[in-house]
C-alpha cells in the first residue's frame, strides 16, 4: 500500500518535472529562426497587423494553437504548413521561447 | 531602351506594392471606447491574470492586450463563424456585430506593453 503511493508519487513527480523542464529554449529560438521569424519576428513582435504578437503570451496558449494548427482543429492554411511540421518537442520548445521573449502583450480588463 | 525601362518598372511594381503594405498603419476601423463598453463578457476570462479555461483543454487564456487590431477581429469572426472552436467563444462572439468585433479589437489593441523596437 505505502509502496504504491510511493511509487505514484514518484511518477508524479517525474512527470511534473518533465512538464515543466521539458522545453529547450535554445532549440525553440532556433527553430523560430527557422520558420516563424518572417512572420512573427524573432522577438514576436509581429509589426504586420494580420500576424500576432506572440512576445510574452501565455506558454499552455500557445503550444494549444500550435497543436491545433497541426491536428487541423484550427483552420489556417499558412499556419497549418508550418505546424504540420512541427513535432510536438518542437511545439513545447517554440512555445517556451517565445513566452520567454519581453512582453509585448499584456492582460487587459 | 524606352521597352527595357517599362520591364524594369513592371519588375519593380510588385517590390513596391510589398514594401508599402507594412508601412502603411492598420486603419483603426473600430471605436475603443465603445468596444470598453463590451467587455463585461470578456474580462470575466481575459481579465483574469493566468485564468485557465477548463473545457475542452486546461490552458491559460490568452493575454488580448496590445494585440494586432486586425488580428483580434479575424479571431473574433472566426468565433462567431464557428471557423475556430471554443464553446465559450462560440457563444459569445455569435452575439457581437460586426461593429461590436471593430469596437473590441480597436479598444484591446490598445494598451500593450511599449517595447524599443516600438
Amino acid at each position: 500500500m505505502m509502496t504504491g503511493i510511493r511509487v505514484s508519487l514518484l511518477v508524479a513527480s517525474f512527470a511534473l518535472a518533465a512538464a515543466a523542464h521539458g522545453a529547450d529554449l535554445a532549440a525553440g529560438q532556433a527553430k523560430a529562426k527557422e520558420i516563424c521569424q518572417a512572420c512573427h519576428g524573432l522577438d514576436g513582435n509581429s509589426t504586420v497587423a494580420d500576424y500576432p504578437k506572440l512576445g510574452g503570451q501565455y506558454p499552455d496558449y500557445l503550444s494549444k494553437a500550435l497543436r491545433d494548427y497541426k491536428s487541423g482543429a484550427r483552420k489556417n492554411p499558412i499556419m497549418a504548413g508550418f505546424a504540420g511540421a512541427l513535432t510536438a518537442q518542437d511545439i513545447d520548445n517554440l512555445a517556451a521561447y517565445y513566452a520567454s521573449q519581453p512582453p509585448v502583450l499584456a492582460r487587459k480588463y | 531602351m524606352t521597352r527595357s525601362l517599362a520591364i524594369a518598372l513592371l519588375l519593380l511594381l510588385p517590390a513596391l506594392a510589398f514594401a508599402q503594405t507594412p508601412a502603411q498603419p492598420a486603419a483603426s476601423a473600430g471605436d475603443p471606447v465603445k468596444g470598453r463598453e463590451k467587455t463585461r463578457m470578456c474580462e470575466g476570462c481575459h481579465g483574469i491574470e493566468g485564468w485557465r479555461t477548463a473545457f475542452p483543454e486546461v490552458y491559460r487564456v490568452p493575454k488580448l492586450g496590445g494585440q494586432h487590431e486586425a488580428y483580434i477581429a479575424a479571431a473574433l469572426k472566426e468565433y462567431k463563424s464557428g471557423a475556430r472552436s471554443h464553446p465559450s467563444m462560440r457563444a459569445i462572439a455569435g452575439g457581437l456585430t460586426d461593429d461590436d468585433i471593430a469596437n473590441l479589437a480597436a479598444y484591446y489593441a490598445q494598451g500593450g506593453v511599449k517595447t524599443a523596437s516600438q
